[in-house]
């Protein structure tokens, strides 16, 4: 039995527009998710933002109830079992919110010890341990609302382990994070699953899943678009080709032109310091560039190359990242 | 723009933008009905204490609760500017200051005004207080005049508020200062001396006297000199507050301290 | 049933001190009700009543329970959803009202400060002395009257949960109750069809037990009052917080995004 079942999670919200006369919209967040995670492993939910990597997570964490579909951690299902689905998981989100600022570090990891039922003679020791793993044994006195961004991350990482769940999901924890201490939080969570933890993971950052995922599902507007390791994603893209062209001010709807073309299967831009990268993904065997070229109106045109494709293009030829 | 055209429209534009929290949720709740309950509860505890009329209450605290609409909103139209960081970009401009401060202020006082007469009125019914006809004119110039001279006070707490972060907590006290010091519960004769001496110099002291006046036939003529000096305590603190701001905005920019949020 | 208890204990400990920290509000918190304390000392000075400074004095005291309570309990949800940690708190296992209780009966603990200030403040600009006839007994009132309104605050945090402006609403509440509970105005004065809605409300009782073991009488079913009634709302708030925290995951609002 899979830790973690989604089958055919939905999710849609109201929202009001206007403030005169209200208008009720509906959004499908979530089309119809279904996956599996199995023991052990380091899953990732990759995708844009706004793709439904956060709503997805917290269906699973009962958060929130599907509109239909059903999930189950550990057997148990999210909508009619929460209370023993939140026994059982570890909750990390990324961002400086959720954690009471004005008191310490160590009051903040006692209280959530209480809530998530840690036995009275286990808090201490198991604070301590926890401190050591993310680095912050010594600033536990201090105040929260005077620790780094970095340090607030991982407060909240040790928050979440604190009653040692076998399940733990961590939604976008490295953001907002300078490198190092992306790194550093990135090798801890890593280090989570040596220990026979299953984490779930969401991201933005290709490179991310990559480095840690064993597997990863690429999520793009409310449905999973690829299902897969790492290394299935790129055997994907190595087929291809990739044409860079450099463009000194993109002209009006030259992008959707390109992309109109016969085999173009993707096209993206980059902004690089003077001038634009219009990226194309093509098939390996086609010749495109002057065709693309002859769809560009006689822009101011720089340097032209040939590439392999990488799995950021995997990833920006899923999502359909256009601009 | 003409100095006209300034104060109508930045006074409105301010209102509308400002003012989109006042939603009926949160208006009728703390201007309607809390003022009410506020008369209710002193005219109690009058009794309770053995002290004055139920109509002393009343008015005493209709005209009091203005300093809520009154001291509050001015406060936020001048700090509120600074918190959506619209302030900078208005001083900027080549607008003149006073046409476009007391444009804000217009909207201000009509409020505050219309809050103390619905108090007055909905208070007055509910305890069964008789006015004679001839007075409510009179009663509605004092309260209009009253509500100017909180509003002035208004002025510089909205001042204060473009250095001092916390303008809420500011007006709250204001407001409790007011509460003491005007007569509005404590007739003014229980006050120690130098306690009467500030009540002289706050606003609506006189505008209360004057309405209590009003309401028992006294003809408008005997109290002109009371509305003046509401008046006068307006126009006092209008200045003061303007004056304040225009140091604080000079200093500003020796010291860069509008935009810190 | 005793880890239950701890977890009221260490939640209530967390947030007493946490509130207790957010000094600037906190300022205000105190000097709120001391307004309108001294304006009651002077009138019950003047006024020619039958109620003596004490008595007003310690209704005086209790307001600022009632204000600190009314003023944030109903708010309480929303506190912890600007926070962010509203979505921490519901994903725990702890049952929810739990980890509520405790945060409400908090914020009316913090009034504990605001009793002080306005026994110290008619002491020394009015004269007031407090003489206490049975001091035991007020000593247990207090915290019986702060756990009982606490649970009230709890009641409205948790009726409150749907409506964006809270705070409004918890604001207007204020002084309704300090008129009907008897705080400076004896019940009797009340009309007759308002003094069932007193008896409601635990404020009525909690002033009752405080006032009655400080001028001598006989506070015990006052006490016993406090304690029931802080039961009733714990039971009807647990009942509806059920159902409200059900519709807010089914409408995602436990978050602000």
């Amino acid at each position: 039995m899979a830790v973690i079942e989604a089958r055919d999670l939905h999710r849609t919200y109201k929202t009001t527009t206007g403030t005169i006369r209200r208008r009720s919209l509906q959004v499908e967040a979530v089309r119809g998710i279904t996956f599996d995670v199995e023991k052990g492993e380091l899953f990732g939910l990759l995708g844009p933002n706004g793709a439904g990597k956060t709503t997805t997570i917290k269906m699973l964490i009962t958060l929130l109830i599907p509109t239909s579909g059903s999930a189950r951690v550990l057997g148990y299902d999210v909508v009619k079992d929460a209370r023993e689905v939140r026994k059982r998981i570890g909750y990390v989100f990324g961002g400086e919110r959720g954690v009471y600022e004005r008191l310490s570090g160590l009051d903040n990891l006692r209280y959530f010890a209480e809530l998530y039922g840690v036995p009275g003679r286990e808090i201490r020791p198991r604070i301590e341990e926890l401190l050591e793993l993310v680095g912050l044994k010594g600033r536990e006195k201090e105040r929260v609302e005077g620790y780094s961004r970095g340090m607030k991350q991982r407060l909240h990482v040790a928050r979440g382990l604190l009653h040692d769940p076998p399940v733990v999901f961590l939604d976008e924890p490295t953001i907002g994070l300078d490198p190092v201490g992306a790194r550093e939080l990135r090798a801890t969570i890593a280090s989570l699953t040596e220990g026979g933890k299953t984490v779930l993971l969401t991201t933005h950052y290709m490179f991310e899943a990559d480095a840690l995922c064993d597997r990863i599902a690429v999520i793009a507007e409310g449905d999973i678009v690829a299902h897969g390791t790492p290394g299935d994603l790129k055997a994907g893209v190595e087929e291809g080709a990739v044409v860079e062209v450099e463009i000194f001010g993109i002209p009006e709807g030259a992008v959707d032109r390109v992309r109109e073309l016969d085999g173009v299967r993707a096209v993206s831009v980059e902004e690089r310091e003077q001038a634009q990268v219009l990226i194309v993904q093509t098939p390996a065997d086609v010749e495109l560039t002057h065709a693309i070229l002859g769809r560009l109106n006689g822009a101011n045109v720089g340097r032209i190359s040939r590439r392999e494709p990488t799995l950021e293009d995997a990833y920006v030829a899923l999502v359909g990242n256009s601009e | 723009m003409t100095s006209l055209r300034i104060f109508a429209i930045g006074g409105l534009t301010s209102y509308r933008a400002l003012f989109y929290w006042l939603t009926p949720y949160v208006y009728v709740p703390s201007l309607l009905v809390a003022p009410i309950f506020q008369i209710l509860l002193f005219v109690y505890i009058g009794r309770s204490a053995g002290l004055e009329s139920d109509e002393f209450y009343v008015i005493g605290n209709a005209l009091q609760y203005a300093a809520i609409p009154c001291v509050f909103a001015m406060g936020f139209a001048i700090s509120g500017e600074r918190y959506q960081q619209t302030l900078g970009p208005i001083l900027v401009s080549p607008a003149r200051r006073l046409p476009l401060f007391l444009g804000r202020a217009v909207p201000v006082i009509l409020n505050g005004a219309f809050v103390a007469a619905f108090s007055l009125v909905v208070g007055g019914l509910l305890l069964g207080i008789d006015v004679p006809a001839s007075a409510l004119g009179p009663l509605a110039l004092v309260v209009l005049v009253s509500a100017f001279s909180c509003t002035g006070l208004g002025l510089i707490n909205g001042a204060l508020g473009l250095r001092v972060r916390e303008t809420a907590v500011l007006a709250n006290i204001i407001f409790g200062l007011l509460l003491i010091f005007t007569g509005a519960n404590v007739p003014l004769d229980e006050l120690p001396g130098w306690m009467r001496a500030i009540s002289d110099l706050v606003p609506l002291t006189h505008g209360i006297e004057a309405a209590r006046l009003l309401a028992d036939g006294v003809p408008l003529a005997s109290v002109d000199h009371l509305i003046a000096q509401e008046a006068l305590v307006g126009v006092a603190y209008g200045f003061a507050g303007y004056g304040l701001l225009r140091f604080l905005e000079w200093q500003s920019r020796i010291h860069a301290t509008l935009e810190m949020a | 049933m005793r880890a239950g208890a701890r977890l009221l204990a260490v939640g209530w400990l967390f947030h007493f001190k946490m509130l207790s920290r957010s000094a600037f509000d906190g300022l205000l918190g105190v000097m709120w009700p001391l307004f309108f304390a001294t304006v009651a000392f002077f009138m019950f000075r003047a006024g020619g009543g039958e109620e003596t400074l004490l008595y007003a004095s310690l209704g005086a005291a209790v307001m600022g329970i009632w204000s600190v309570t009314s003023t944030s309990a109903g708010a309480a949800m929303q506190r912890e959803r600007w926070q962010g940690t509203l979505e921490v708190l519901v994903a725990s296992p702890a049952p929810f009202a739990l980890v509520l209780l405790p945060v409400t009966i908090a914020m009316t603990t913090i009034g504990l400060y605001c009793l002080v200030a306005t026994l110290i403040w008619g002491r020394l600009l009015f004269g007031i002395d407090l003489h206490v006839v049975h001091p035991l007994l007020f000593a247990l009132s207090i915290p019986v009257a702060i756990v009982s309104i606490g649970t009230f605050g709890f009641l409205m945090a948790v009726a409150f949960v749907r409506y964006r402006f809270a705070w409004a609403l918890g604001n207007v509440l204020e002084y309704p109750v300090w008129l009907i509970c008897g705080f400076l105005v004896p019940l009797t004065l009340l009309p007759d069809w308002v003094r069932p809605i007193s008896w409601l409300l635990a404020p009525t009782w909690g002033i009752r037990a405080i006032r009655q073991s400080a001028l001598g009488g006989s506070p015990l079913p006052d006490i016993a009052l406090c304690v029931a009634l802080a039961g009733l709302y714990t039971l009807v708030g647990v009942l509806v917080l059920e159902t409200a925290l059900r519709a807010a995951r089914a409408r995602a609002a436990l978050s602000l995004t």
